[in-house]
């Protein structure tokens, strides 16, 4: 499972539309912000995790810190996905893989994380 | 000089959202076959492109505000209420929000500009629906208040920092702030309420809640006979 968080529904869900293309066989839940993901990671743990940093409530790096915190969420990979630029280097403290600028990536970037880090490959299964 | 500048920055800032999400978009319907999912994609695009080219002319018709084109006459209130939240239909659907509508004026006819006035609700609507919970109402109400009718869209969210409070209590913003004013957002919209309800001699104001913020506006009572 990865999770997207993103306050922008309409872009989570291109995220999980182009992480779902070619029937890679990975699912996703879209969550609106940190607090949501935080409360369904209890039961679930995803296998990396899409992330905007501006969202509703507490921001995106509040949520890092707080996965940073428990050693069973400590190592899932994050993807930031942001209008904001970052460098990738300076949030690796974070747990941070990758960096996306949202307004000028592309579905196959997204796809080559995933692939990364969950090993899912094209026409589905690891 | 410097405010200009600003003011360019934050436009600049929340216009390069839309146009991302319209590029994602667009790559999106190369990974769809399904009819139904590309028409939805389809949708979205011209909601996000309205959305945006709204906030450009907007922009522009500030520019222009000083040249007294926009003439104030009696407009009928509930109309341009009605044209609005129409429009902004799907996007709350979408959202999975509910804007609900409450008229409770007997005056129906205010001074106004109709198309300054459209943009004062639809901004006041947009930034509800942006800052309810999900799963949850916006209000719009219509209601006499003194010689004037109170245009008020109360949103379910978090509350108003106090410093946006105190300006609006001076009746207007001042500028729209660089500094996101809550999550999201750089005031562009308020700003622009903020300057259209001005140039009509109109009061604007919000009101802090516990759970949300409801902004308003209070237009006059024109005294030309109602048709409507």
């Amino acid at each position: 499972m990865i999770f997207i968080v993103d306050d922008d529904r309409m872009m989570a869900e291109c995220i999980a539309r182009a992480i779902r293309a070619e029937d890679s066989g990975a699912e996703t839940k879209i969550f609106r912000n940190g607090i949501e993901a935080m409360a369904a990671i209890v039961d679930e743990i995803p296998e990396m995790i899409f992330l905007d940093v501006l969202l509703d409530g507490p921001d995106g790096f509040t949520f890092l810190n707080e996965l940073m915190s428990y050693e069973d969420t400590e190592k899932i990979p994050v993807v930031v996905v942001s209008g904001i630029r970052f460098e990738e280097q300076s949030l690796k403290d974070y747990g941070v893989v990758g960096v996306l600028d949202k307004a000028t990536m592309y579905p196959e970037q997204i796809r080559k994380y995933v692939r990364k880090y969950t090993g899912k490959e094209k026409n589905g299964g690891k | 000089m410097e405010s200009e500048v600003n003011g360019i920055l934050v436009a600049a800032h929340e216009l390069k959202a839309p146009l991302g999400l319209l590029r994602q978009l667009a790559l999106s319907l190369d990974m769809v076959d399904e009819r139904a999912e590309r028409k939805k994609i389809q949708t979205q695009m011209v909601s996000i492109s309205d959305k945006a080219l709204k906030q450009v002319q907007d922009l522009t018709k500030i520019a222009r505000l000083d040249d007294g084109l926009f003439e104030v006459e009696p407009v009928a209130i509930r109309a341009v209420c009605d044209e609005v939240t129409e429009e902004l239909r799907y996007l709350f659907r979408f959202n999975h929000r509910n804007l609900e509508i409450d008229y409770r004026n007997r005056s129906r006819l205010v001074m106004a500009n109709r198309e300054l006035l459209k943009s004062v609700v639809y901004n006041f609507c947009l930034n509800a629906m942006h800052y309810s919970d999900e799963e949850t109402r916006s209000e719009l109400t219509l209601q006499d208040s003194g010689g004037k009718v109170r245009l008020l869209v109360r949103d379910f969210g978090p509350a108003l920092p106090m410093d946006v409070w105190r300006s609006l209590k001076k009746g207007w913003v001042e500028k729209p702030t660089s500094i996101a004013m809550r999550p999201g957002s750089s005031g562009l919209g308020l700003y622009i309420a903020s300057k259209f309800s001005q140039y009509m001699n109109a009061n604007v104001g919000a009101v802090r809640h516990r759970d949300g913020t409801s902004f308003f506006v209070e237009l006059p009572i024109s005294k030309q006979v109602s048709l409507f």
